[in-house]
């Protein structure tokens, strides 16, 4: 078979493959993006030699909770295509012009929860400058996975019960699609939790440089900053949620406000912001959502204790441990000095120190007649 | 054999106290003299039943042993996981007592067993000594509480392992390595049951102690659980278990913790004084003795003979 001849069947699977997967995309594209961005390869390489890619997986997009948005929505900035070089890009707090909230009729917007992480600790423009670029943007967290349980066949004992009134099975299908994926719990278990605040806050080399730009800038930093994360981890509530027990306390069950778990753990604030659950004024509020009888003391307890490696402000808890363990040691080694000082020691008693001799190994105690000096 | 002072002592006060009559006391005399001086000729040559000879712990001393064993390593294995989870061992071991969901029910379960093991054998024990005085027959030396003998018995028992004492010491029913054991438990029994209950009830702790120290008091209980746990665990493996299982003419085990009887010639070796009661409160015992010694031919009288025979030449 001439190379030719290969080339001919790859264009025809190539072409083929382009027709088909233009025929199975479950969004609607009407301004024809996919036209170029359905293809894998389609990216580039930054000036600063990341590598992007801006492949759009039809089926994948297709089964995502913006799978109605179209594109242009989101991507308002698009005027002419081909489109020119994309500057900032879509950020989270545009408006939709084709979706309506049915609540209250206006444009749909992620406006409100928008805000609100502006104001906490975490808030940042998508485009940051400096140590700002540190701080997680909307999807440093909100990756698609967690939105999109595998519900590729909906129930029958339920949709055959819709479509009964509802007469279109397709209109079943998605409605209990959009609906059911939002009933579910998809917040992040108390272990995954963990894990995604440990990724910048037990960064080491992050940690180190927000302390220096805080220190050159004259910013104020918590005093539990340094180490945050490995602390908790090191504490009761953290080592029972690393075993992924779900009942004990993550970052967020203290962080955020608990009146409305979705909304405010976008609002984390610094413990000396007033607002913050864990301020002064508010910590035993915050302590009484599980330990209901926590009282002024019970609010001094310390849940993010310094490690022990570390005797920095906190030599309390620095050199007890280290005294314990000096204890701990010494009586071991002088305990098994003394069994072994003892087992030498009876040598003397002839055979008797061997194990076989053992009174309680023979019937009899005869440990030898003879004694030996 | 000559006794020494003490001896005498507590030959003569458990004589007393025992109310022997005097035909009785010729006898235990007469088995005292025959004993050779040389304790080790005694021990070395006594038969003893491996599984013991002579009364040690009743029924509720056993049974708050083996509570308190038992739930001692359940807990171990269940918490030390938890304490020590970034060790290699900590997830394997987690997983094969049924994840923290699991063990933190069986550790909070079998610390109720072993606090209400801790109850019982207080009471149990100033039951003891409350009916012992009634009785007028309560005696320091025969308890656990430390005395100056123990450490002079130290002091000559290590004389001994060195190689510069002829005979280990005279020692009572509790040697001066069973009271260090003893009080090293019980305090960190105290230990762990008041760092556990911090654990389970922090609110109750914060409440009854001053702010300014709650927090420290905290600190020092988490750092205290682990630490104690680990500690008492590698005393048990390494100490204990040498002193009952491994010590020479202990192999492989002493079975007192199960019978409650201690074998002759350990009583004799590590608990002279504790025997001569057994001589005075046990008629059997003293038969026994001096039939073993007119049939080893250990009897202290014929020994005299031959050496009062041998001095001229």
């Amino acid at each position: 078979m001439s190379i030719r001849r290969i080339c001919s069947y790859l264009n025809a699977i190539f072409i083929l493959s382009i027709c088909l997967t233009g025929t199975v995309t479950a969004f609607e594209d009407d301004d024809g993006c996919l036209l170029c961005h359905k293809y894998p390869k389609m990216g580039r390489i930054t000036e600063d030699g990341a590598r992007r890619s801006y492949y759009v997986i039809p089926h994948v997009f297709g089964s995502t909770v913006h799978r109605n948005v179209p594109c242009k929505d989101c991507h308002s900035y698009i005027k002419e295509l081909p489109h020119r070089e994309v500057d900032t890009g879509v950020t989270c707090d545009s408006e939709c012009h084709s979706i309506k909230n049915p609540a209250t009729g206006k444009n749909f917007s992620h406006k409100s929860i928008y805000d609100k992480y502006m104001g906490s600790a975490h808030g940042r423009d998508k485009k940051a400058e400096g140590h700002d670029q540190d701080k997680p943007y909307c999807v440093t967290c909100h990756t698609n996975p967690i939105y999109n349980p595998n519900e590729d066949t909906p129930p029958k004992q339920v949709t055959q019960r819709c479509v009964v009134c509802h007469e279109d099975e397709e209109f079943v299908t998605n409605w209990y699609k959009h609906t059911s994926r939002r009933i579910k719990e998809v917040k992040r278990s108390p272990k995954e939790v963990m894990e995604l605040c440990s990724s910048c806050h037990g960064d080491k080399r992050l940690i180190e440089r927000h302390m220096k730009d805080a220190e050159k800038d004259g910013r104020e930093l918590g005093e539990k900053y340094p180490f945050a994360a490995e602390s908790y981890q090191q504490s009761f509530h953290g080592k029972v949620v690393k075993y992924g027990f779900s009942k004990a306390a993550s970052c967020l069950d203290c962080h955020a406000d608990n009146d409305n778990y979705y909304m405010n753990v976008h609002d984390i604030r610094p413990s000396r912001d007033p607002l913050s659950s864990v301020h002064e004024n508010n910590v035993l509020e915050t302590c009484k959502r599980c330990h209901t009888r926590a009282d002024e003391n019970y609010a001094h307890l310390d849940p993010h204790p310094t490690p022990v490696s570390e005797s920095e402000n906190n030599d309390f808890r620095y050199y007890s441990n280290l005294i314990y363990g000096w204890i701990g040691d010494v009586v071991l080694v002088l305990l098994i000095g003394l069994a072994l000082f003892e087992t030498i020691g009876r040598r003397r008693d002839g055979v008797g120190w061997r194990l076989r001799k053992g009174s309680t190994w023979w019937r009899k105690s005869k440990r030898g007649r003879d004694r030996k000096e | 054999m000559k006794l020494s002072a003490e001896a005498r002592d507590v030959l003569e006060s458990t004589m007393r106290m025992n109310k022997v009559s005097d035909a009785e006391r010729e006898d235990i005399e007469r088995v005292i003299e025959s004993m050779p001086e040389d304790r080790v000729l005694l021990y070395k040559n006594v038969v003893s039943n491996p599984i013991g000879d002579l009364p040690r712990y009743d029924i509720h001393i056993r049974l708050q042993h083996m509570l308190t064993f038992v739930t001692f390593l359940t807990l171990a294995f269940t918490g030390l996981p938890i304490a020590f989870l970034d060790h290699f061992w900590a997830t394997p071991l987690n997983d094969f007592v049924g994840g923290v969901d699991v063990s933190r029910i069986i550790h909070r379960t079998l610390a109720s067993v072993m606090v209400f093991s801790m109850v019982y054998h207080i009471i149990y024990i100033f039951w003891l000594v409350l009916r012992d005085i009634l009785n007028g027959r309560f005696i320091l030396q025969r308890t656990l509480i430390p005395t100056f003998k123990d450490a002079r018995d130290f002091k000559d028992d290590m004389l001994y392992h060195a190689g510069k004492r002829d005979q280990r010491p005279e020692m009572d029913k509790f040697m001066y390595k069973q009271k260090i054991h003893y009080f090293a438990a019980a305090f960190g029994n105290l230990v762990m049951v008041v760092s556990g209950s911090s654990f389970l009830f922090p609110e109750f702790w914060a409440a009854i102690l001053p702010v300014g120290s709650a927090s420290y008091f905290q600190e020092m209980m988490r750092l205290s659980h682990p630490h104690e746990a680990l500690l008492a665990l590698l005393v048990i493996a390494f100490w204990h278990w040498y002193n009952v299982h491994l010590a020479p003419g202990r192999f492989p085990m002493q079975w007192t913790f199960l019978t409650g009887k201690i074998t002759r010639e350990h009583q004799i070796e590590e608990h002279f004084l504790e025997y001569l009661r057994n001589l005075v409160e046990i008629p059997a015992e003293r038969e026994y003795l001096l039939d073993m010694e007119d049939a080893r031919e250990l009897s202290s009288t014929d020994i005299d003979e031959s050496v009062v025979i041998e001095k001229p030449e």
